[in-house]
């Protein structure tokens, strides 16, 4: 991803998202997408077949399972 | 033996004086208060210190003991002061995660399962530790509370994001302590410190009441000054807890008991590749070192490494801005500025990369698991380098120049993204003044097996934490 095409994203998207980018914050904000996008491109060669799930699986929870146990305040 | 010089030696002998009646809890507890009022102005590992609490914990264990109830006798680390990142909920404290916009919250009204389950084993809690801001880097440079500095070269960093909980172990304020690890940040601050550090398999411990980073990658474990004392507290705190998702319902596997069982017949490889070519002279020599100990003369390599470690990045990157993106909308002037623009772009990347990136997660365990069907237990470095300096912007590595802050996690981030448990191990004498950290890597739940070798490791005399010479005048 070229430069301009990085700042064209990064602006609509935070637009989208309502998520203001303060002149400061900028800068950086483009060079860290920028990295991001790099690293994305290591991603794009993987072998992955129609077959390859991403990891996370989730479990259902039925009515009577047992509720949360444990502190959860910050969890 | 006077309660000073336990405190800087393990866990396990302080238990024992303690049960034994030789030493008191409450004597134990005063040392560590003590040493953390004298060295801890100059390393700034701690954000918080809970002195009442934890004397009126080690008098209640004392009438105990006083009282000859067994069970008090029995406890494993009785006695044992710990301290842990400031990310665990604290009852009466509030959980800071080492920004400047969660201590305008209510404080905890309980304390974390594993910060109570340490508890129970005997230990007492005599604070928190600092932090990158919620667990966002590798250097523990927290622009609200100070950085924490290293305890060997207090000129350097500690590394992070767990650098308070590393730290404290190595200036010998507390034998134990806990931290958290997402990609790297029990392993990278035990590498550049010098200590012990277990990031256990992901699972294994029940993370509720501990602030989240990265749900998906998040870990939580101990450090300390010998394999053992990790052994001791990774025992302590196993356990199944509902209110984590990710915890998987699994009985105890007891390490400690077993820890000294012999090595001989382990199939043991060094990682190469990836791991051999972002290594300095250091790193490769700690490596080298461990392995000629080990007489480990395979190398293996692991497929699409570069791969593995871009997506944990990714993931990283746009869970941690999720969890955050109401206060980056309405409040980003108030984020380190260390990692505010990091977690802003984060906010933003496409959904294409991370549901790729968890696609490959699943590819990449899958192949390495292969890999530990013949092998073991795999050695890699902790770290590319040594602790760099407070404020260093780059680190170079055989020529190239590497951004210092994320870079320092290259190594452990393609462990960590598929979960399995790494014991990191401090090695010293591979640089004129400081210590480097080996990862010890096993198979899912074969935490028995890092804590083993490094156990055997530390009685070979290859391995070794010793506490940082500190002195008050410092």
């Amino acid at each position: 991803m070229d430069r301009e095409r990085i700042e064209a994203y990064v602006d609509a998207a935070a637009a989208a998202l309502d998520l203001p980018l303060a002149p400061a914050h900028r800068p950086g904000v483009l060079a860290y997408f920028a990295l991001a996008a790099e690293l994305a491109e290591a991603l794009a060669g993987a072998p992955l077949g129609i077959g390859d799930d991403p990891a996370p699986v989730f479990t259902p929870i039925a009515p009577d399972d047992p509720p949360e146990a444990g502190s959860a305040s910050s969890r | 033996m006077r309660a000073g010089e336990l405190l800087v030696g393990t866990a396990g002998a302080i238990a024992a004086a303690v049960q034994a009646r030789t030493i008191s809890a409450a004597a134990m507890v005063d040392a560590s208060l003590a040493r953390i009022g004298a060295i801890d102005p100059a390393v700034n590992a701690f954000t918080d210190v809970v002195a009442e609490r934890a004397r009126a914990r080690a008098a209640a264990l004392d009438k105990r003991l006083a009282e000859g109830d067994e069970g008090s006798a029995a406890l494993p680390l009785a006695g044992v002061p710990f301290a842990v990142k400031n990310l665990f909920d604290v009852a009466g404290l509030t959980t800071r995660a080492g920004s400047k916009i969660e201590r305008e919250k209510a404080p905890a009204s309980v304390d974390a399962p594993l910060v109570a389950r340490l508890e129970r084993a005997g230990a007492v809690l005599v604070g928190g530790l600092n932090m990158d801001e919620y667990a966002y880097g590798f250097t523990t440079e927290n622009s609200h509370d100070g950085p924490t500095r290293n305890p060997h070269d207090l000129a350097r960093v500690a590394g992070g994001s767990s650098g308070g909980s590393a730290a404290a172990v190595a200036a010998g304020e507390v034998p134990v302590s806990l931290g958290s690890d997402t990609n790297g940040s029990i392993r990278v601050p035990s590498s550049l410190c010098g200590v012990f550090g277990l990031k256990p398999t992901y699972g294994r411990l029940p993370r509720n009441g501990s602030y989240p980073f990265v749900a998906s990658l998040d870990h939580l474990g101990p450090f300390a000054r010998s394999a053992h004392d990790l052994a001791l507290v990774y025992d302590a705190i196993q356990g199944f807890d509902r209110a984590d998702p990710a915890c998987v319902e699994r009985g105890l596997e007891a390490t400690a008991a077993t820890i000294g069982e012999p090595v001989d017949g382990l199939r043991i490889a060094v990682l190469g590749g990836w791991f051999r070519e972002l290594a300095d002279g250091s790193a490769r020599a700690a490596v080298d070192c461990v392995a000629t100990a080990l007489r480990a003369h395979r190398e293996v390599e692991l497929p699409r490494v570069e791969s593995a470690r871009a997506a944990a990045f990714l993931i990283s990157n746009a869970e941690g801005a999720a969890l955050h993106l109401a206060d980056l909308r309405s409040r980003a002037g108030d984020f380190e500025p260390l990692s505010r623009d990091r977690f802003l772009a984060g906010a933003l990347l496409p959904a294409a990369w991370i549901v790729q990136a968890q696609r490959l997660r699943r590819w990449f365990a899958l192949r390495v698991a292969e890999i530990l069907r013949e092998v073991d237990v795999l050695i890699a470095p902790a770290t590319p380098c040594v602790a760099p300096t407070i404020g260093s912007e780059t680190i170079e590595i055989h020529g190239r120049r590497l951004p210092a802050r994320p870079s320092l996690g290259l190594l452990t981030q393609p462990i960590s993204f598929i979960g399995l448990p790494v014991c990191a191990v401090p090695v010293w004498r591979c640089h004129a003044t400081m210590p480097i950290g080996v990862q010890l890597i096993a198979a899912p739940w074969r935490e028995d097996l890092v804590l083993r070798v490094a156990h055997h490791l530390q009685q070979a005399g290859v391995v070794d934490a010793p506490v940082a010479a500190l002195t008050a005048s410092r």
